[in-house]
């Protein structure tokens, strides 16, 4: 038992961190003490993230084989602790502002954080389930946090429904894979796929439920519906933490669960994972034109780019994995920019979330209409920026598999979404001059945006040595 | 002995049943809740039934899990639908007028 | 016929029928009632599996809380819930077609089932003999065992849903009365009473 519960030792240490932090707030005085509660949860991910990331503590499988710590999981865990460690410390100020900093948003958080961590590590269909369902019910809750608000109640309500229906079917799936397989772990559901003959319907079956079920929680096309709306209406720190960390969690979930669990059927799988790519790279360039607000667009975006990260996993190698986890990695950077950019956002006291805001924006703050313009523009893909290598990484994973006309489609997608970035970038330097942005910026989000804009042009000399630790992840997962 | 087989057509006439519910019930949140509990409880009978047929308690562990999240999930739901609810006055999920999408 | 099959086919049929009602009723009172029904019958299906200990939690935490947190809510909100029922004779043509070819899917793979020929070896937890072992039992042996992370994942997921329904409902309001046990403990006489000594024929 004791090897295993050092393996857990990052999901313990969170976890009692939380509770702690929970009866600080609950006999401490309640939302009086939630900025150090906010500060102190913030720093104890961060801490354990670099514990996760830096020490490379005993690395194996746990419990029978249900929970996995290998390179991949650690790579994953790193990135989710440090992103969620930094959009706490960006939204501190606009909750205080707006009346929202409950000393139960941090403890929420680092809960949700905390399923994050069990999904990206689960091998087993009883793990995966209960660590997105924790993600999942601690994120219900922080989407409807405005409770007094028509939007934020609504965005919880549609996010909670239609992530309960994902739930359902993923369960079901996963029901019908335990029937075929006999067992729930990954490693029993791939020897029994790799023993089976003929069509195994029970499982293929299960297989489409369950990327169904994951297709929701990563917002692909056609299960996107509520992205849109539930990043429109929920409070913008909210908004920023759902376009970032729990997409990064559900990706690495869904490469370890079609890599580990169902590696011996690959073909069936890399179709779905082709079509989903294909849909929502398209779907989010072309619905994204239209928008008249950032956090939908943001939202339309985020459908967009998870199309081009599950473009490297369609590929089904181990580069492809590779690519994924690039791309996943550049994607929560330039969105935490852009986010504690939105979070910024405001006039006469209040959020606002216009486009038409920004124009002429360049006069009024030109060093953070230049951040701005530099991640949108890597957001674009706009070649030399690191967004333009994330792109190119996975189109060349696509190219390795033979699937040329994914690569090209990615391509063709890549320059519609282009236009409506730029848009925003003509908007700010060229746009009609009306009444627009006051207010400044909290340091916590300025040093977010200055230093993710930074990062876009100074990684392009060696993205901060990334590719090769995504390349040791990947090997760990899909290497054979 | 009943076989395997009856035990899941019935969890999956259930499953069909809660997607049905929630196609046809799309403004009443409360009749999608109770929908999603069905196809939860397909989901259960479906696991026991599995369990039971290869004489592994792995299915009813897994059962237990589902059942202790579902209450959970109900909680939080309802939570929210009250919430929703002070401040609509309805519990029209279809009348979100005010996100277009 | 013997007496299992007539059980099961008794309870599967009161199973797929209270679940058909709970959708297509008007009434969502009765939706919960026929909610209820469906969850006792799942739990009887379950006895014949030899699932006791799930069978009773079923009746516990489904029909004893979930069941009637709905009942509570769909009691104390206030809502007209016929005009809810718009729509549902338009979308009635398209969700049960819908419905049937999903089921006519899932039928084609279910009615025949076919595990994989590992399955057997695969198990990880083979059931004992419930003459030697109870199937509560049983489950308690692997369940703070083998499953102990899950079970503190559960205790964590509750814990979640504990704090969730409190952030979203509980408000705290201006000017309520409230008991403070501690302060009425500590209370003493010389706190409480103040003794006068009053003059014969004085007021006071």
């Amino acid at each position: 038992m004791a090897p295993d519960l050092i393996l857990i030792l990052p999901e313990i240490l969170l976890a009692v961190f939380a509770m702690a932090a929970l009866l600080v707030g609950a006999f401490g005085g309640g939302d009086i003490r939630a900025r150090p509660i906010l500060w102190g949860v913030a720093a104890f991910m961060a801490l354990v993230g670099l514990l996760v990331g830096l020490n490379p503590p005993a690395v194996g499988t746990a419990f029978g084989g249900a929970f996995t710590l290998d390179g991949f999981a650690r790579f994953a865990k790193a990135g989710i602790l440090l992103g969620a460690a930094i959009l706490l410390l960006m939204s501190e100020d606009f909750l205080r502002r707006r009346g929202l900093l409950r000393f139960e948003f941090p403890v929420l958080i680092a809960l949700a954080t905390l399923g994050m961590m069990v999904m990206v590590s689960a091998s087993d269909l009883m793990t995966l389930y209960m660590g997105i369902e924790l993600q999942a019910l601690a994120l219900y809750v922080v989407a409807a946090l405005d409770r007094d608000s028509p939007r934020s109640t609504e965005a919880g309500l549609k996010y909670f429904v239609l992530g309960a229906l994902s739930s359902g079917l993923l369960l079901y799936g996963a029901s019908l894979v335990y029937g075929y397989a006999g067992t729930t772990l990954f490693s029993g559901i791939v020897a029994a796929a790799a023993a089976g003959e003929g069509p195994q319907l029970g499982l293929l079956l299960g297989l489409v439920l369950m990327l169904t079920g994951l297709a929701f929680k990563v917002s692909a096309v056609p299960f996107h519906m509520w992205t849109p709306d539930v990043y429109e209406g929920a409070p913008t720190p909210v908004t920023a933490f759902f376009a970032t960390v729990p997409k990064l969690a559900a990706l690495a979930l869904f490469a370890r669960l079609v890599h580990e669990a169902f590696g011996a059927i690959a073909a069936d799988w890399r179709q779905i994972v082709a079509f989903l790519s294909v849909a929502s790279m398209f779907l989010g360039a072309v619905a994204a034109i239209g928008q008249t607000d950032i956090k939908r667009l943001m939202a339309y975006s985020s459908i967009s780019h998870m199309g081009f990260a599950l473009m490297g996993l369609a590929a089904g190698t181990e580069f492809g994995v590779q690519a994924l986890l690039i791309y996943a990695a550049i994607y929560v950077v330039m969105n935490i920019g852009t986010f504690a950019f939105i979070l910024s956002m405001e006039k006469d006291g209040e959020p606002v979330s216009e486009i038409a805001s920004l124009n002429m924006y360049s006069a009024i703050a030109p060093g953070r209409a230049l951040a701005l313009m530099v991640l949108l523009f890597s957001l674009a893909g706009v070649p030399p920026l690191v967004g333009f290598f994330g792109k190119l990484y996975v189109i060349r994973a696509a190219v390795q598999a033979d699937m040329v006309w994914l690569a090209v489609a990615a391509v063709i997608a890549s320059v519609i979404a282009a236009f409506y970035y730029l848009r925003i970038v003509y908007l700010m330097y060229f746009g009609a001059p009306r009444e627009g942005l006051d207010g400044g910026m909290a340091p916590a989000q300025w040093i977010a945006l200055s230093a993710s804009a930074l990062a876009m042009v100074l990684g392009v000399i060696n993205l901060f040595g990334i590719e090769g630790l995504a390349a040791a992840a990947a090997a760990t997962l899909a290497g054979a | 002995m009943i076989g395997l087989e009856h035990f899941l057509v019935v969890a999956a006439v259930l499953f069909v049943t809660g997607i049905f519910g929630i196609f046809l019930n799309r403004k009443n949140v409360i009749v999608i809740l109770m929908s999603i509990e069905l196809m939860l409880l397909a989901v259960n009978i479906n696991l026991v039934a599995f369990s039971a047929h290869a004489g592994d308690l792995v299915g009813q562990v897994f059962t237990l899990f589902v059942l202790t999240v579902a209450a959970a999930e109900a909680a939080i739901g309802l939570a929210i639908l009250v919430c929703f609810f002070r401040v609509r006055r309805t519990i029209e999920v279809a009348d979100i007028n005010m996100m277009k999408g | 016929m013997g007496i299992a099959p007539l059980a099961f086919y008794l309870f599967a049929a009161t199973v797929v029928v209270s679940g058909f009602l709970v959708v297509v009723a008007k009434n969502p009172v009765h939706s919960v009632l026929w909610l209820i029904l469906a969850f006792l019958s799942t739990a009887g299906l379950f006895v014949m599996m030899g699932a006791e200990f799930v069978a009773m939690l079923l009746v516990i935490v489904y029909v004893g809380a979930v069941a009637v947190l709905f009942l509570f809510v769909v009691m104390m909100l206030d809502v007209d819930f016929t005009a809810l029922r718009e729509g549902f004779v338009r979308y009635l043509p398209i969700g049960a077609l819908v419905g049937v070819v999903l089921l006519v899917q899932l039928g084609f793979v279910v009615a025949k089932w076919t595990a994989s020929p590992g399955a057997e070896a695969a198990r990880m937890a083979p059931a004992p003999d419930p003459a030697m072992r109870q199937n509560t039992a049983a489950l308690g042996d692997i369940l703070y065992t083998d499953y102990f992370h899950l079970f503190q994942l559960a205790g964590l997921v509750l814990l979640v849903a504990m704090i969730g329904a409190i952030v979203l409902t509980l408000r705290h309001r201006e000017g309520v009365k409230r008991q403070d046990v501690l302060a009425q403990m500590y209370r003493d006489p010389a706190k409480a009473l103040e003794l006068k000594d009053i003059k014969p024929g004085q007021g006071l």
